[in-house]
């Protein structure tokens, strides 16, 4: 039972690296229809800035969390209206392309401007040990997953009751309807990459404490794919919670079966799953009124 | 308020939908823009208000005016702020947001403060949606659907109402009710109003004045009532001959192979 519990809990930990990129697939799909490859790359160009921001201009940790997320939202806007934006009204296949191209160019922008090397990436709340019953995290464990409930509340409310989310629904429901509602539907664009990129550049800095800033660190985009797919690519919520499941089923899988299991077990889901139900465990059906 | 004049309109750089069309709308009018399927209207009201780009939709000649600006280079939500708000055909609810939601999202540009008092209005005017406010749009019945429709460009406080066939697809007693809600608008709030619409009687029973529109061009236009006793119109659109029986199918089709002739 220990041995359970705290391979659900570990599961859960990388679960919400694995949901929070997963957000953040999601965000940019629903928004705009295409389906962001670069993501993985965003989350490290994101998570390497911060590690500069932290290590070499030494900023304090209150200071640090401001501006990543003030960065990374430049970033993923610099992108849509570098790359993204001259492609409109081209097919999203070239679209999907494009952003292939965005991935490789920053996997190589990277390892130029901050070498091949690993480094650490500390934080205040790193290095100690939390116990609760038998389960023991560590704080920086603990601080993931409080990273992911907080963002997934946050990206709840935000699609729910503000207006800028609720325009982000529309322009994805009906682009023509919302541009007659008054919305720009370049700018919802625009918000789209940058949130998405805020949420999935904080993961990438959680995953920079917990292993290291490392020039490899982008698969963790496309082990988060799968938690996209699983959860439905048109939400958020969905897709935050298609991390989890896909983090706890990789652990135990591996603890309990075979160690190699780990990083296919998830596939392995979704391909029941999706023959279940096509649209995702929580993407939204499509009516047939209308 | 609204003037449009020599509008050439084109789909896919070729297809030409609009030829030449000049119309007009004053203030505080209801302008009716008539026409059989396919004679362009849709494609003039989607140039008005700017979303021809997604159907790849371009206007190659014409002027744009509203309320002394010219408005043909300016974008859709710059074109809502300027208080045009279009109802375009076929409704087009958000299927998957709330009724509430809907009507919300049709006052985006609008101030909190302003949005709720409109939100009460919109109920008052349509009670039924008031009980239905959070379901989802897209299981609303038709006329449920454009109450929706016709409320959710409300909350944007329009200055120009653009309607495209509000009585698609409804029962009388639902097309009696959104067509006295446009009235309405008119008398009581003094919106300007362009309908178009496949139900000419009706239209132009609360029409100011009227146009008609073939093939991309207007052939015919005059005050509501003028329009109402042409013999031409009467014939072809509010399907009465001179007698006032209703002409045969044969005799249109007569009609239509002569016009080809002439054009
Ligand atoms: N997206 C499009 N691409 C190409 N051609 C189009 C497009 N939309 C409309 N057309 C063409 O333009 C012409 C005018 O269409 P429009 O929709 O404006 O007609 P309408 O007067 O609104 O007709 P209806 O009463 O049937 O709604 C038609 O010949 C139509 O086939
Ligand atoms: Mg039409």
């Amino acid at each position: 039972m220990d041995l359970f519990l705290n391979l659900v809990a570990s599961g859960l930990v990388i679960g919400s690296v694995y949901g929070l990129i997963g957000m953040s697939f999601a965000i940019i799909f629903r928004t705009t229809g295409v389906l962001n490859f670069a993501q993985g790359e965003v989350m490290m160009l994101v998570a390497y800035t911060a590690w500069t921001l932290t290590h070499t201009l030494l900023f304090p940790f209150w200071l640090l969390v401001p501006s990543t997320i003030v960065l990374a939202a430049l970033i993923g806007m610099a992108i849509e209206r570098l790359f993204i934006r001259p492609m409109t009204g081209q097919p999203i296949f070239a679209i999907v392309m494009v952003t292939i191209g965005i991935a490789i160019t920053l996997r190589s922008l990277t390892t130029l401007v901050w070498g091949h090397e690993f480094e650490g990436f500390s934080v205040p709340f790193s290095g100690g040990v939390v116990e609760i019953g038998p389960v023991f995290l560590l704080t920086e464990q603990l601080a993931v997953l409080i990273l992911f409930m907080a963002v997934s509340a946050m990206t709840w409310a935000f699609f729910r009751f503000s207006r800028v989310g609720m325009a982000m629904r529309a322009t994805s429901q009906d682009e023509t309807a919302a541009l007659l509602m008054g919305v720009d539907s370049r700018r919802m664009s625009s918000f789209a990459w940058a949130i998405s990129a805020i949420v999935s550049g904080l993961a990438g800095v959680m995953v920079s404490v917990l292993f290291a800033r490392a020039p490899d660190m982008w698969h963790f985009g496309l082990k988060s794919f799968p938690a996209a797919i699983l959860g439905g690519l048109d939400s958020p919520i969905g897709a935050g919670f298609g991390g989890l499941i896909i983090g706890v089923i990789g652990e135990l899988s591996a603890g309990y079966i075979w160690n190699g299991l780990k990083e296919i077990s998830g596939l392995i889901l979704i391909i029941v799953i999706l023959m279940v139900r096509p649209y995702g465990l929580f993407g939204e059906k499509e009516l047939e009124r209308v | 308020m609204l003037t449009l004049t020599n509008m050439q309109i084109v789909y896919d750089r070729v297809i030409e939908a609009v030829r030449d069309v000049s119309l007009e709308v004053p203030e505080g009018r209801l302008v009716a823009l008539l026409g059989s399927n396919g004679a362009g209207k849709s494609t003039l009201l989607k140039a008005i208000s700017n979303v021809l780009f997604p159907e790849k939709g371009e206007v190659l000649h014409g002027q744009i005016m509203f309320r002394d600006r010219d408005i043909g280079k300016t974008s859709a939500n710059e074109i809502v702020r300027a208080g045009i708000i279009h109802v375009p055909e076929g409704r087009r609810l958000f299927p998957l947001m709330t009724v509430e939601e809907n009507l919300l999202m049709g006052g985006y540009t609008a101030s909190t403060a302003a949005l709720h008092d409109a939100l009460d209005k919109v109920y008052t005017m349509f009670p039924r949606l008031k009980e239905r406010r959070k379901g989802e749009a897209g299981y609303l019945s038709g006329g449920e659907q454009q109450m929706v429709a016709v409320g959710r460009a409300l909350i944007g406080q329009p200055r120009l109402l653009l309607l495209d066939e509000p009585s698609l697809g409804l029962a009388p007693q639902i097309i009696e009710e959104i067509f006295e809600a446009i009235t309405r608008l008119r008398n009581e709030e003094g919106i300007s109003i362009l309908l178009v619409e496949q139900n000419a009687a009706l239209a132009l029973e609360i029409a100011d004045y009227a146009y008609i529109m073939e093939n991309g061009r207007i052939v015919l236009d005059g005050t509501a009532s003028e329009i109402a006793k042409n013999a031409d119109v009467k014939e072809f659109y509010l399907g009465f001959g001179d007698h006032g029986a209703k002409k045969s199918f044969r005799d249109i089709k007569h009609y239509k192979r002569r016009k080809r002739w002439l054009s």
